[in-house]
């Protein structure tokens, strides 16, 4: 065991910014995980929050803890405001309702937003947009929604509240989407392709006219939870699904516009990377030092990040969901190991599960993840 | 390289509508405007392998196919129907409801050549056994997003051995979070998180490599 001289807190910190620290910190992005694990269905884990919530203390005890909190419940981080409800939680089927009580919540993509509603979002802007057609994605009647997410910010406080009790920091005090992401998921991956290809000038006077609206949105929704690092989700615009051409016109200049309001506003960017986004890391460079962290899930080539990234940006992940569901605990202790060594190198390095520990994950595998962050020392510490 | 072909590798949507328009009037035979398209088909491919082009290019080919093909059906229908490249069950495993990436993958097959059964999402492994018996199919496609797919898929695969079709059937799976520790799991012959890439495989399937 490396003997520990920083407090789990001080060295989340310090990765972040980029200084030593007396051990690489692991802080998986723990949901619904221990709350499977313990025997609790999706359903259930919906119904009472507080035994989740209890579950992953229990978890979190077993394994002697780990640095950070990112998801302190099970409860939802949205303003109550028709507009930030709406493009910080996407339509999702939920387990208990339109899935099986075990099954994890899913979203079946359907095109929500029509092409005539870009007209009236370029005139109304989001929010004005929002208000009067929120029903079109999530129809629920207004004075629901609102009470709805005021009661997940109950929850939310209420679970926050108890890790500090607790001694652990929560650090994740909201999410948001980029425009492109959220009108990829809205308009549905091969419509908004399709507008992308046939009417680019149109896409992007939307993009401008909804971007601000979600920057309010976000620190809307910051202001109540207190908590000072916003996510900021990531995956069509990357690589796998357009050119550089494409992410540099449509999903670049937002990024940039976007962590440029939140760091002048104090806060942290956890830049969410799901799929592989290998191409699209060298502009990373253009974003403010030690102001965000590249999180990647195990699929973008997180040692050409490292090559990248060294000394300008914390990165943090990317054990694979399928080595945590899979693998055995001797599997993952190599993994871990050689990312402590290699992207551990000269600090700015987080020991993370890529994108969120999949509910499934084998309990041995997950005690040697913790267990190797505190036990494997990079060579230069 | 006919115009035509040309056209859809260069994604000119109105281009590909007006001459398959043309060759509709001029009752061109419909099997030859569809190896057109699909010549068309083929250098997006190369392009997506290059790198040149991306997902984005295959969605929207793969639209534009299926648009070219809606406008040659009824010639289709009456004419002669050209011999398959292969046969094959594709679906979204049990318990995950995600298809964008298994109805990309399903256009592609279909623009390739392949005869495809496509049973839609959350398929039981019955329905996917009985769907390679009726059809006599020889490449079971598995799609998943989610990792308790990976014991859907290898219970698939279990209930295709026990039907005793496992040595006629190759088997390839697909999905974001699939690895080749995941194909080991459920005992797949492929696995890929490319959608381009799995149709390369599976015309390997029918070429016997």
């Amino acid at each position: 065991m490396i003997k520990e001289t920083m407090t789990p807190e001080e060295r989340v910190w310090a990765a972040i910014n980029l200084q030593p620290v007396d051990r690489v910190p692991v802080m998986p992005m723990v949901t619904a995980f221990p709350a499977i694990h313990k025997g609790m269905t999706y359903a259930e884990v919906n119904k009472n929050k507080d035994r989740a919530r209890q579950c992953s203390m229990e978890v979190f005890d077993e394994v002697r803890g780990w640095d950070g909190i990112l998801y302190p419940g099970y409860s939802v981080r949205a303003a109550p405001t028709l507009s930030a409800i709406i493009d910080q939680v996407p339509p999702l089927l939920q387990p208990g309702r339109e899935l099986p009580a075990n099954s994890p919540p899913q979203s079946a993509e359907h095109c929500l937003l029509t092409l005539e509603d870009y007209d009236v979002i370029i005139k109304q802007g989001w929010r004005g947009f929002a208000e009067k057609h929120y029903s079109r994605i999530l129809p629920v009647p207004e004075d629901k929604l609102i009470a709805w997410a005021e009661r997940q910010l109950e929850q939310f406080k209420k679970d926050v509240i108890a890790w500090e009790e607790k001694g652990v920091p929560c650090v994740l005090g909201g999410g948001i989407p980029t425009p492109l992401m959220f009108f990829s998921t809205t308009r549905s991956l091969t419509d908004f392709t399709l507008d992308l290809h046939r009417r680019p000038d149109k896409v992007a006077e939307v993009f401008d006219a909804v971007v601000d609206d979600f920057i309010q949105d976000a620190f809307d929704t910051i202001k109540l939870t207190g908590l000072p690092w916003i996510m900021l989700g990531l995956e069509r615009g990357g690589c796998t699904y357009y050119s550089l051409k494409i992410f540099e016109r449509f999903e670049l200049p937002y990024i940039k516009r976007m962590v440029k309001a939140f760091t002048e506003g104090g806060l942290i960017t956890l830049l969410h990377f799901d799929g592989d986004w290998t191409a699209n890391l060298p502009y990373l460079k253009d974003l403010p030092k030690a102001k965000c962290i590249c999180e990647l899930d195990g699929t973008s080539d997180i040692f050409k990040a490292k090559e990248l990234l060294r000394g300008h940006m914390c990165i943090m992940g990317d054990v694979p969901a399928s080595l945590s569901s899979l693998g055995t605990p001797d599997e993952m202790e190599a993994y871990c190991s050689r990312l402590i060594d290699t992207i551990g190198e000269g600090g700015g390095f987080i020991l993370s599960s890529g994108c969120e520990l999949p509910a499934d994950t084998k309990f041995e595998n997950f005690k040697a993840m913790i267990d190797t962050a505190k036990m494997h020392r990079p060579a230069n510490l | 390289m006919s115009e035509l072909a040309d056209a859809l590798a260069n994604l000119e949507e109105d281009k590909v509508r007006q001459l398959v328009q043309q060759r509709v009037n001029f009752n061109a035979d419909a099997m030859s405007v569809v190896e057109e398209l699909r010549k068309g088909m083929d250098i997006v491919g190369e392009r997506y392998k290059s790198k040149e082009y991306f997902l984005s290019e295959l969605i929207i080919s793969g639209e534009m196919f299926k648009e070219a093909m809606a406008m040659i059906e009824p010639g289709l229908k009456a004419g002669k129907k050209g011999k398959p490249l292969g046969r094959m069950v594709l679906g979204t495993v049990k318990g995950d409801i995600h298809n964008i990436g298994k109805d990309i993958v399903a256009t592609l097959l279909t623009a390739a050549g392949f005869e495809v059964y496509d049973l839609g999402i959350d398929v039981p492994p019955e329905k996917f056994v009985e769907k390679l018996s009726q059809t006599d199919s020889t490449i079971l496609g598995m799609s998943g997003l989610l990792t308790p797919a990976f014991e859907s898929m290898k219970e698939t695969v279990k209930a295709v051995e026990a039907a005793g079709l496992r040595d006629k059937v190759k088997v390839i799976i697909g999905g974001g979070i699939v690895t080749e520790q995941v194909g080991r799991y459920v005992g797949a012959d492929a696995f890929t998180d490319d959608a381009s890439e799995g149709v390369e495989m599976c015309r390997g399937f029918v070429k016997g490599k």
